[in-house]
């Protein structure tokens, strides 16, 4: 039931895409319209999804040890958030890209960027429903703490926010390529406004990151009584951070903007990536979610 | 030689406080971190022999690239870093302290850069057009009227906003600081503790050997699983003991440490060991014998054709119970390697289970006597406090610096000699001019239309 609705959902996020691609080559207010029609409702029955998830896993950790009062069965629902394994963190990593780009980006979430959120949120869940076991399992020890959900919350929405950088990032590149096209009038103040995007998600990119490294330190402070272990996941997002801390001297002391800094968000969101999918498939540690 | 020296101190001085220098060095630590994921870290030096080969094993041990975290490597751009920040938070905090003290003037304002002008007829009000559009839009403004005819209005948003930058830099020395202090005063060790085993010291990292001011025992370890065999929950029940006296119970579990006596401990690992013989049926059709099997210790089986070893022993393995693992071998090519149960002999039937055993003999067990032991990761960390309050006090850096931009209003108005008055939008905000040229665009829209 839930992995069939998955499958729609990414349906509707492929057509969302091409159909923002075709409502920007050719102008037309219909494929805009329709291209937004499915990604809201793509991501509606995703969000449903989601939730369908969370009960079910509450469900299944309920049979193994029923909660004896209210207090208990709040602290069994939030441990039992869907984000402990690499499906359920693909899932809500692609749930994380339309919701956060509709919540900060609104009057920009069409076009190219519309439809590069669109096109990277489907391919994140046909991975995460055609590569990827999607099993429910009960929580290893090490996972159920409550610091769980905000780790995992901050740390998607940062990833979700470099995302969007990324695109915006892309998108100038592409616009502003030297060339007879380039620097005048309307296209210079529409790649402008896509300068202002990249900073913009950035900055919330970089906030989340920070966060989801601080809870990440507290937890493993109480799990393993290190609040810092070097563990590959963790250098590796420290490395993230370094990049786009970068990015932020550039651009604020130095006064960077264009093509420079989008180059560094296109560099920092690779890092991002090796940080999310490198180190589980290259490296062992702590974060492994292969195991 | 004091001239050299006033030569070198501007000059160091300029060093530190360079955002460039900055750069490089979280390039320099970027690559080290790079380097430290490759190379596994801190593991026994026959490790990176066995793996990078004699000549290139030996040069990674010799250069440090094993111990990364605690090499020159990383604590010189470390180091480096940490002067960058005090440099640049010495250099900039009394600045933006001094701003943040000082409120916007209507002297000041007056001399903002100017963002447009609009006029207004004579007969309009304009003191209650330029208060609304600017309450709408931005806040609301203070007004004065230097001289007749003249009125300034002016307002500030994100007035602390300069200090957020030195907020979050400050909060970062905090924490390399506390790390610092973890490294230099904190204890870091290991506790392998037996079933109803006593201790009065633990291990430190280097294997030295630490008393504690207390005894701890280990009264019992439980392992918790799932019905899919996986682990549900880890659990030491342990006795606190000072000077023979009983003071105090805990539980430990994952994510559930104890602290007792400035100490904390974390269930880090566990085990078990056989206390006993294992004693084995082993079986061919009605033919049964009885054998004892030590640990390790390769056994020739009653017959003479089969050999086995026990190899280890878990005392619940995937929720069946206890189980020994098992070598096996009969006749030339490898081994078999088998899980015996001792409460589920049945599972040596089936084909998908770690127990499956093809035979032609069959073992079952008729005693497997074990005592579990638990391993605890042992810590005192006083700079721990250092770091979270660093992590607290990077929070209204953050809000300060990203949330809330600075930014300085102010709107002239002057009559001309005709009874017109003529307006003066003005304004600045240094850090997000993007966002407040679109800003100032709006509000002098709505400024010229009147509303
Ligand atoms: C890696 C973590 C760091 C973070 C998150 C961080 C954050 C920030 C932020 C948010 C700003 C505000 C920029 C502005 O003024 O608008 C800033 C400015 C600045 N940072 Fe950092 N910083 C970091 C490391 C450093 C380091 C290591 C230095 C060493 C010198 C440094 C030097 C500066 C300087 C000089 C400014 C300009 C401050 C000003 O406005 O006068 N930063 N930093």
């Amino acid at each position: 039931m839930i992995s069939s609705i998955i499958g729609l959902v990414t349906l509707a996020y492929l057509f969302a895409g091409i159909f923002f691609v075709g409502a920007a080559l050719w102008n037309s207010a219909r494929l805009k319209s329709w291209a937004r029609l499915l990604l809201f409702g793509g991501l509606a029955a995703h969000l449903g999804a989601f939730l369908a998830r969370w009960v079910e896993s509450y469900g299944v950790a309920a049979q193994h040890a029923a909660p004896q009062s209210f207090g208990d069965a709040v602290r069994l629902a939030v441990l039992q958030v869907p984000m402990s394994n690499f499906y359920e963190s693909l899932v809500f990593f692609s749930l994380c890209l339309p919701l956060l780009g509709l919540l900060t980006f609104r009057r920009h979430l069409h076009g190219f960027l519309g439809s590069l959120v669109a096109l990277f949120a489907a391919l994140l869940l046909a991975y995460a429903s055609l590569g990827v076991d999607s099993s429910i399992k009960p929580l290893m020890p090490a996972l159920k703490s409550n610091w769980l959900l905000i780790h995992v919350l901050t740390a998607f929405l940062g990833y979700a926010a470099f995302a969007l950088a990324f695109g915006a990032a892309l998108i100038y590149l592409w616009q502003s390529r030297p060339g007879p096209a380039a620097s005048k009038g309307a296209a210079a103040a529409a790649f402008r406004e896509m300068d202002r995007l990249i900073y913009q998600a950035v900055v919330l990119g970089f906030i989340f990151l920070t966060l989801g490294i601080l809870t990440g330190a507290v937890w493993a402070d109480q799990a393993w009584g290190r609040y810092w272990s070097w563990d590959p996941k963790e250098t590796w997002s420290l490395i993230t951070w370094f990049v786009y801390a970068g990015l932020l001297h550039a651009r604020l002391v130095k006064g960077w903007a264009g093509r420079r800094i989008a180059w560094i968000a296109v560099l920092g969101f690779m890092a991002v990536l090796f940080t999310y999918f490198g180190v589980s498939f290259l490296l062992s540690g702590l974060h492994s979610y292969l195991t | 030689m004091s001239q050299a020296f006033s030569d070198l101190a501007p000059r160091l001085w300029g060093f530190f406080t360079s955002i460039r220098l900055t750069v490089v060095l979280l390039l320099a630590l970027a690559l080290v971190a790079v380097v430290g994921t490759i190379v596994p870290q801190g593991e026994p030096a026959a490790n990176y022999l066995a793996r990078f080969g004699p000549d290139s094993g030996a040069l990674l041990v010799r250069l440090g690239f094993t111990n990364l975290y605690g090499s020159p490597w990383f604590l010189l751009p470390v180091g480096l870093l940490t002067l960058n920040l005090l440099a640049c938070l010495t250099r900039g905090l009394p600045q933006a302290i001094r701003r943040v003290a000082q409120p916007l003037s209507w002297e000041t304002a007056r001399n903002l850069p100017e963002r447009g002008r609009f006029y207004l007829p004579a007969d309009q009000d304009p003191q209650n057009l330029v208060c609304q559009v600017l309450r709408r839009e931005v806040g609301r403004p203070r007004s004065v009227s230097p001289e007749s005819g003249k009125i300034v209005f002016f307002l500030e948003r994100g007035r602390f906003r300069p200090l957020g930058p030195y907020l979050i830099h400050l909060s970062l020395l905090l924490i390399l600081a506390g790390g610092l202090v973890g490294k230099f005063w904190g204890q870091e060790g290991r506790l392998l503790l037996h079933e109803g085993e006593t201790a009065g010291s633990f291990v430190l990292q280097g294997d030295r050997t630490k008393p504690l001011d207390f005894q701890v025992r280990l009264d019992d370890f439980r392992v918790d699983y799932y019905q899919q065999g996986i682990p549900a929950e880890f659990r030491s029940d342990l006795t606190f003991f000072r000077n023979g006296r009983e003071v105090a119970k805990a539980v430990c579990r994952v994510n559930e440490p104890v602290t007792f006596g400035g100490l904390t401990f974390y269930q880090s690992s566990y085990g078990a060991r056989p206390n006993g013989p294992v004693k084995l049926k082993v079986c061919q059709g009605e033919d049964c014998h009885q054998v004892e099997a030590p640990m390790r210790q390769a056994l020739t089986l009653p017959g003479g054709q089969a050999q086995m070893m026990a190899v280890r022993l878990d005392g619940n393995l995937m929720g069946t119970g206890p189980a020994v693992m098992v070598a096996y071998k009969s006749g030339p090519g490898h081994p078999l390697v088998f899980w015996v149960s001792k409460d589920h002999p049945e599972l040596a039937e089936n084909p998908d289970t770690p127990f499956y055993q093809p035979g032609p003999q069959r073992l079952t067990l008729e005693s497997l006597p074990f005592q579990y032991f638990s391993v605890f990761q042992v810590r005192r960390d006083p700079g721990v406090w250092w770091v979270y309050s660093g992590f607290l006090l990077c929070l209204p850096g953050f809000i300060l610096a990203f949330l809330l931009p600075a930014q300085r209003w102010a709107v002239t108005l002057s009559q001309k000699p005709d009874g017109r008055w003529e307006g003066r939008l003005l304004g600045a905000s240094p850090r997000a001019r993007e966002d407040f040229a679109i800003k100032t665009d709006r509000v002098l829209m709505r400024l010229k239309q009147k509303l």
